[in-house]
This record gives C-alpha cells, structure tokens and sequence, in this order.
C-alpha cells in the first residue's frame, strides 16, 4: 500500500530527535495557551512566525501543528476544573464537565475529554493521511468559479448563519474584505486604498490582523471592566478517586466519542469559522438523545447534572476539526480555521503554495507532519491525562502579568515578523478595532474569514468573468459550483426560518406569564 | 455604576435625550461602517487603473463591498433604533449563558426555542484603557531610539499598571527581567533582530 509506505517514511523522518524536540514544544505551548482563557492556538502560532526564518519547514510546521492540536486538548481542563473554558471551543464542555466535577468526579470528566480529544484527533489524522489522494482529486477539479463559491460559502457561513446577529456578521465581513483589498492589486497593479503610504503597498499582513483583533482587543477588552469584575472564585477542583473510567462510564463514553466525530470531521473542512459549532451540536444531539432514552426507560438522563456524554461528545468533535482542517489546507490550500490560515502564511515565507501540487513537490514534508501528528496526539494525552490539574495552576498566574505577557508578545510578534515600524501603529489601531468589536458584540471570526479568503475570491471572481468575458453564468456552471450554493441557499433559509420561529415565540412568551415557559 | 453612559459616546444633552441614547450608543458603529462604505466608495471612484487592464478591472470587488458596507451600516442603524440594548448585567456569566451567546442561529436550531438575544450595553472603563493605549503609544515611539530593553520593560510595567498593579518596585524588576528573557531568547537564540537603542554599547 502507498500510503502506508509515505506515512512509515513520514514517522523516520518525524522521529528524529530535533523533529520531537519541536512537537513537544509546540503540545506544550499549545495545551497552555489552550488552558488559559482569551488565548488560543491562532494567536499562538501567529506569534511563533518569526521562527519560520531560522527554522527548516519541517521542524516549524511541526511545531505548528502540534499547538494547534495543544490547544484544543487544553481548553477543557479549565471548563472541568473551574467552569472557565480555555476558549470557545470548550463552552459546551464546561456544561455538563463542571457539573461532573461538583460531584467529585472531575478525574473523569478530565479523563473523558483527553480521551476524546485524542481520538478526535488520531482518527481525522488517519482519514486525512489515508484519503489524501481522494482530496487531491477533488482539488484538482476546483476552478476559478468553485473555489469563488467556496469562499462565498464561508463568508456567509461565518457572517449570517452561525453569528448571532446577521446585520453585525455582515458589518464584519466587509471591514474585513476592505482590510484585504489594500496594496497593491496583483491582476492590474492599481494601488488599492494605499492613501500614498508606501507600507501599505504590500497589504496588511495576516499576523497584524489576528494579532491585533485577538491579542489586543482581549487586552483592551478585560481592561476596560479589570476594576469592576467581581473576583471569580480561583477555587481549583480537586479529582478524587482513580482517573480511570468505571466500564460503566466507558460504555456511556464511547458511543458519544464516536458521534461526536461524526460533527467534528465535516466541520473541519468546510470553512464555517472554527470548532465552536460543531462541539454545540454535538452536545445538543446528546442532550436530546438523553431526553429520548429517559422517555423509553433506557439510563436515566443524567444532562444538567454532569452527563458524561455532554463531555465525550463535544471534545472528540472539537479536535476532530483539526485533522480535517490541515487535511483541507495541505491538499486544496484552503484555510477553514484562523490557526490554519496562519499556517497558510507560513508556508507563503518558504515560498510553498498548499494545494494539490504540495503533495508531489514537498510530499517528504507533508508526512513527515502527518505522521507526527499522531505522535503529537500521544504526547497530548500523556500530557493532559495525569497532569490536568497542574495545568489549571496556570490560571493562578496574576490577570495583570498575563496581560502585560500577551501584550509584550503581541508587540514582539508583529514586529519581528517584518520589522516595521508602520505595523506596530496598524496593530494598536486593529486593537482598538478589536476593542470596538466585542464591545458591541460584533463578532471576529467573519473579518480573519475575509482577510484570509478576500483576496483568493476576488481573484478568482475575476478570472472566471474573464474566462466568461463578463458572463456571469460561468458562475454558476458545472455541478460543484451549483452543489455548494444549493447548501449556502438551503443553510440560509433554514436559520431564516429558525429566526423567525424563535422571534414569533419569544414574542408569546412575552405575552404569557412569565416564569410558565419550561427552559 | 448604572446611572452614566458611555463617556464619549454620550452628547451632553440633558433629561429625555439621554435616556433615548442609552443602549443606543451603538449607532455610532453604523454610521463608522457607512464612513467606511463612504471612504472606499470615493476611493474606488477615484482610483488610477493601469490602462491595458483586462475586465473586470480593480474597481470590480470594491464597489461590491462598497454597497455590502452601505447596506450593513444602514441596517444596524434601523435595528438599534428599533431595539436598543439591555442594560448590562454584571460579574460573570454562567457557561450556559456564554454558549446561549456564542451559538446564534445553530442554537436556536438545537434548542428549538432561544430568545434572540440582545447586545449587552456596558459601560467601559476608559481610564485603565487610556494607560494601556498610551504606554502602547509610547513603546511604538521609544522603541528604535531607546532600544527593546527597556521600551519592551515599560510596555509591560504600564499596562501591569493599568489593570491594578501597585508593587511599583517589584512590579519594575519583573519587567526588566521579562523583556531580557525576551531579548537573549529571542535575539541570541532565535536571531531576531530587536532595536539595541541606547544600550547598543554596553550589550
């Protein structure tokens, strides 16, 4: 088998020393910066870019990968322990997770999300490793005009179906296709919105952008209500008992792993804005799974009062999405997560272009990062499984130095990755933009979405009227193109309806008396 | 805690007014969208295309987000007129409430019942955020003449600053030793290339 053959050459050149070295690194960068909350894999890979220029690909691009995954094992600690997700990805655990710890059985819960994530992880590594040659032809079929619809799809994913309010997703989608389009337009060479400053000729820089509306705009963010929060409890949550998983608990577990990954691997390659989604999903089909066993009298339901499924569900989804999300990166060149789209901008310094071709042109690099990914999958789960708590210790680290940390790292991280000075002014006035944001609640994923795709669909856009000269019809030829605008039309009309239906009840809900409604 | 609004975003008008403007301030975010729609607008107008330009030209993708922002700004405008935000409801949120916020639609969709949420109007606290812009302000401008070492030191000892520190001395040492940590790790490690400033010399 070939594959078999690529992937064993993939571990002997993963398994060098150096090579382990940068996975370690990276799992426990990343399980930190998953366990601390306002930090996430994104930032942390985006900060670690200056590397790229001291570090051979291999070693750098493990090292990535190996945050990324860190940090969706990371975020759940804190949900269990302290009912503070890490990150958003990890809000569903923390439902039914702290409550499992209130009970004291908080080693399990913990044990249960490593273990999810593990599996998470190992099987969308697998599948990705295993059907790469299916994804290269399906990549190879991509044109102009399918790879527009692709990016149109995740423009309206990320800015009118899955955000709260279609009016500000869309307020967001395009501040972040203004942010793309400035510099240089690469079809004509017209400067684009450059106002004369030869800095912006180049275009913003992706490393800015994330930087400064997720670094910054947190720092910002939690400094404008530090002197008012009421001090939340830093009580750590102590596991009692064997960390191991009653076969009881075991057989609960394990059917919700596996649904879970159901959610979690087609989220990953679909650029729909991360993992959050899927984990909702697959703890609220658990929820209502639960309701329906409790009715026929199979297991009671346990959800609201530390379901073991409401943790195994969500965490093997959460980490299902990053296997998918590399394999969609390294095989079409299409960044579906912030993390992937910084990756993205690594492999444009060596001067790679992920895509089909990246395959036969850096076939050694692309195993070698294959294989140690599950290598990485296995230092996480030693790494996260008896060691937990101590993770949650991290939390005790003082807001005011954490910030300041971040802060310092921000500066360094942006300067560093091109040594400019009209950066660092684009960074305070991106966290400012990120401040403005989350104030009013806009949300931050569609404008990353738009400054990563914008270019790519514009481009794009073009050459397929070109190739039509101006028929707009090319657009919507051949059977991919209609598939996936049939999804986005359905998707749409579908969160149209649910819109209107939760409005008109929450309307009578109003009416009635309060207090009636069941919750 | 409750009775002001937003510095600043509040205009000085007295009784009634200010009531219609509380929760309302948001419409200052549309009509910044509609600048921004404006300023692309004219800027795409009156942009310099190469002459041998093949259509759709330059001025193609921008137009489109040009109305995109338009339509968006105006919209958002209408919708905070109509409903404006709840006040705010202090300390921290439960997970249940932080995944009601976080999952929109889709969780409309699992719950089958989910009130549309409205914004959260919060009051922000501009003073802290005052000292962190500036000492970042600050930084940006020391950082060639001065050198990393010590406009990265008094980067994070302001903003140490802002959210409360008040261990001056202690506060200080701990950003020098940060920011040299920062400089061998990165400079002698990683080969970076970090401004020496004034203490070029004796580095």
């Amino acid at each position: 088998m070939a594959t078999l053959d690529l992937l064993m050459g993939g571990f002997a050149a993963a398994l060098t020393p150096a090579n382990l070295l940068w996975a370690l690194i990276g799992v426990t960068l990343g399980t930190a910066v998953g366990v601390l909350p306002g930090l996430g894999s994104a930032m942390a890979v985006a900060l670690l870019l200056p590397v790229t220029f001291k570090l051979d690909p291999t070693g750098a691009f493990i090292m990535f990968t190996a945050v990324y995954y860190g940090g969706l094992f990371g975020d759940s600690t804190t949900s269990i322990l302290m009912n503070t997700p890490g990150n958003s990805s990890a809000i569903a655990t923390a439902i039914e997770g702290h409550k499992m710890a209130l009970k004291g059985r908080a080693s399990q819960a913990l044990a249960t999300s490593a273990i999810g994530a593990f599996i998470g992880a190992v099987t969308s590594t697998a599948i990705v490793a295993f059907f790469s040659g299916v994804i290269i032809d399906i990549a190879l079929r991509f044109g102009p005009a399918e790879y527009f619809a692709l990016a149109v799809f995740a423009f309206l994913a990320t800015s009118a179906v899955v955000s709260q309010s279609m009016v500000r997703g869309l307020i967001a989608l395009s501040i972040g296709l203004t942010v793309a389009m400035v510099g240089i337009d690469t079809q004509s060479g017209a400067a684009r919105f450059t106002l004369g400053v030869p800095s912006l000729y180049e275009g913003v820089s992706i490393v800015t952008v994330t930087v400064g509306l997720l670094a910054l705009g947190e720092v910002l963010h939690v400094a404008s209500r530090i002197h008012r929060s009421t001090d939340q409890s830093r009580e750590v949550l102590r596991g009692t008992g064997t960390p191991w998983l009653s076969l009881a608990d075991l057989r609960r577990a394990l059917p919700a792993w596996l649904r879970g990954l159901g959610f979690g691997l087609p989220f990953g390659a679909i650029p729909a804005g991360g993992s959050e989604i899927p984990t909702f999903l697959a703890y609220g089909s658990e929820r209502k799974l639960a309701k329906m066993r409790a009715r026929r009298g199979k297991g009671p339901d346990e959800f609201g009062e530390g379901a073991i499924e409401g943790v195994a569900a969500p965490e093997s989804a959460a980490s299902a999405t990053a296997g998918t999300a590399m394999g969609t990166l390294l095989g079409l060149g299409l960044p579906t997560s912030a993390t992937a789209a910084i990756m993205l901008a690594a492999f444009q310094q060596y001067g790679m272009q992920p895509g089909p071709l990246l395959f036969e042109r850096n076939g050694d690099l692309v195993w070698a990062l294959l294989a140690s990914l599950f290598i990485g999958s296995v230092m996480l789960l030693v790494l996260n499984l008896p060691f937990a708590p101590l993770w949650a210790k991290l939390l005790l680290i003082p807001k005011r130095y954490l910030y300041a940390g971040i802060t310092v790292f921000a500066v360094l991280g942006v300067y560093a990755a091109a040594y400019s000075m009209a950066d660092l002014w684009l960074l305070i006035l991106l966290g400012l933009l990120g401040f403005m944001m989350r104030r009013y609640e806009i949300p931050v994923a569609p404008v990353l979405i738009a400054v990563i795709l914008g270019p790519l669909a514009e481009t794009e856009l073009r050459r397929a009227l070109a190739v039509g000269q101006g028929d707009v019809g090319v657009l919507f030829a051949g059977p991919i193109t209609l598939g996936i605008y049939t999804v986005i039309l359905l998707a749409v009309a579908f969160v149209g309806v649910a819109r209107a239906r939760s409005r008109t009840r929450a309307r009578k809900e109003e009416t009635a008396p309060s207090g009636t409604v069941p919750r | 805690m409750t009775t002001h609004t937003t510095p600043g975003a509040t205009p000085p008008v007295p009784g009634a007014r200010t009531d219609w403007w509380r929760g309302r301030s948001e419409i200052f975010v549309g009509l910044l969208t509609i600048g921004i729609g404006a300023f692309v607008g004219v800027q795409t107008l009156s942009m310099r295309v190469p002459d041998n330009t093949s259509s759709p030209g330059p001025q193609f993708f921008p137009t489109l987000v040009t109305v995109l922002m338009l339509v968006a700004g105006i919209a958002l405008i209408v919708q905070v007129v109509r409903r404006p935000a709840t006040p705010d409801t202090d300390g921290p949120r439960s997970a249940e409430e932080l995944a009601q916020e976080q999952t929109g639609a889709v969780g409309a969709i699992i719950d089958g019942h989910h009130e549309e949420s409205r914004p959260h109007a919060t009051h922000s606290d501009w003073a802290t955020i005052g000292i962190v812009l500036g000492t970042l302000v600050l930084f940006t401008l020391a950082l060639q003449p001065v050198g990393w070492l010590l406009s990265g030191a008094v980067l994070f000892f302001g903003v140490t600053y802002a959210f409360g520190g008040r261990r001056i001395l202690f506060d200080a040492t701990l950003a020098l030793v940060f920011s040299s940590v920062i400089q061998l790790a990165f400079v002698a490690g990683l080969g970076l290339n970090l401004p020496a400033g004034i203490l070029g010399g004796i580095l």
